[in-house]
């Protein structure tokens, strides 16, 4: 048991040093692109002309399968740069920290995303843009706390520095997670409960809800996709001094 | 000088004097306060009804900006003068300095905002009765904000004072609306324990959480 949990560890670290993981990156972008771009194109033209016509809503409807992937990222991004904080702050892993930085402004956009879909839809079906409702608000304050984050990060020189500073912030930023999960169970909202839940079947139709499923795992891929180009580009500047970089671009 | 409390108790009563040798430190909180609170019926006007249903809010937001002035101080003079390196060196629990800046951060600005924020309550028209639940919101919520206020103090030390609001204000919306929520539920005869047993239990996981982030955040000044 322990030996595994030590083979384990050093592979961990392995893969974790800046030079080793630019190569085996540079292996997998293609691949992750190409997945990417297959699942999206076959999600997003499944659910935007294939898929049946709501009978209340009409075609409005179509709207979330953007619009539900990009929220579900927005807070699961938002878990894995908490994760990947926590990482850093106790074993000072240094490619965690970069991780995160890499993650934050992509986590940002999907939330802005969430925002913009989710008042485009809004204005045909509620009669407004936005509404002050629990889950609205509560992911208007995770959108705030990415700009916090990516903030504090830009104004501390010492890059390193920074990304303990950032990890230390997004550990007690995690906790606007549960509640923009439950704002909708625990408040009297506007806003429909989940339409994913693990424990139950969903309430929608399979013709509905499996195109959604498809964009969801496009979008998870997308967010892979470009963390790796983030990251490597992060990994390069940071490591812009050391020897491989240098042997890596002399030529 | 071996028990934590012993070094609390320094802590303490050094930075209390320091505070109470310049008035300026809890008497500007308090004017802040009192000063934002007047702007509202200046800018909305006078009307009982419309103030009074105003007042939580009110009260609320001018707690949150008063509290968020006194933040920059919490660290930031200890780290110019070397203060706070000797506490590092001394190998003591740094949970303790954290604690006891915090302490001192609620003595000096949460302290007097509760006291002026009956002030408040009388001129926003607010019921005799929600003073109760307006100051038990605040002692847990002001206590909560000096936690907040401190971590926030610890990562942008020697920077601008602009950046530790920015930090702090998105994690403090949670206590606005649990403190806001108990003050209206008493004014309209509701049940607010709920409220108040949610802000209690932010404090006490706050209180170890926040500390220790603070002191790896403070930390970061002496790779």
């Amino acid at each position: 048991m322990t030996s595994m949990w030590k083979v384990l560890k050093q592979w961990f670290i392995e893969m974790g040093s800046p030079p080793l993981f630019y190569n085996w990156s540079s292996k997998i972008i293609p691949w992750l692109g190409i997945a990417t771009l297959v699942l999206l194109s076959i999600g997003i033209f499944w659910g935007l002309f294939v898929s049946p016509i709501d009978y209340k809503q009409g075609d409005v409807y179509r709207i979330l399968y953007i619009h539900v992937p990009s929220a579900i990222l927005g807070e699961s991004i938002f878990i894995f740069m908490a994760i990947c904080g926590f990482i850093n702050v106790i074993w000072r892993a240094k490619i965690s920290g970069m991780m995160l930085k890499a993650a934050a402004p992509i986590g940002m956009s999907f939330t802005l995303l969430v925002l913009v879909t989710g008042s485009v839809w809004g204005k045909p079906t509620w009669g407004t843009w936005w509404v002050w409702d629990a889950r609205l608000t509560s992911t208007l304050i995770l959108f705030f706390i990415y700009a916090a984050l990516i903030g504090l990060h830009s104004t501390i020189e010492d890059k390193t520095k920074a990304d303990r500073a950032v990890s230390i912030l997004s550990i007690v930023g995690v906790a606007i997670i549960p509640v923009i999960k439950k704002s909708v169970d625990w408040w009297q909202t506007l806003h429909q409960p989940s339409t994913f839940t693990i424990t139950s079947s969903p309430s929608m139709s399979p013709e509905m809800y499996l195109p959604l499923l498809v964009c969801l795992l496009g979008f998870y891929l997308f967010f892979a996709f470009s963390l790796t180009l983030n990251l490597r580009n992060e990994v390069l500047d940071r490591e812009r001094s050391k020897n491989w970089v240098k042997q890596k671009f002399s030529s | 000088m071996n028990s934590i409390f012993d070094w609390l108790t320094i802590i303490l009563r050094r930075d209390l004097l320091i505070a109470f040798r310049r008035s300026a430190t809890y008497i500007t909180p308090l004017i802040f306060f009192l000063i934002v609170v007047t702007f509202f019926p200046l800018a909305l006007g006078p009307q009982e009804s419309l103030l009074s249903s105003l007042a939580p809010g009110v009260i609320w937001i001018a707690t949150l900006l008063a509290s968020l002035l006194a933040v920059e101080s919490i660290f930031s003079e200890d780290f110019r003068d070397g203060t706070l390196d000797d506490f590092f060196i001394s190998l003591e629990p740094s949970f303790v300095l954290v604690f006891a800046k915090v302490l001192i951060h609620w003595l000096i600005t949460g302290l007097p905002i509760m006291a002026a924020s009956i002030i408040a309550a009388v001129v926003l028209y607010l019921p005799f009765d929600s003073f109760l639940p307006i100051l038990l919101s605040l002692i847990l919520g002001t206590s909560f904000m000096s936690l907040l206020g401190a971590l926030g103090a610890a990562l942008s030390l020697g920077k601008s004072a602009i950046l530790s609001a920015i930090i702090v204000l998105p994690f403090s919306i949670p206590t606005l609306l649990m403190g806001t929520s108990v003050i209206t539920s008493s004014i309209n005869n509701q049940d607010y324990f709920g409220f108040l047993m949610i802000m209690g239990a932010m404090l006490a996981i706050g209180i170890p959480l926040l500390c220790l982030l603070t002191v790896e955040a403070l930390l970061l000044n002496y790779d």
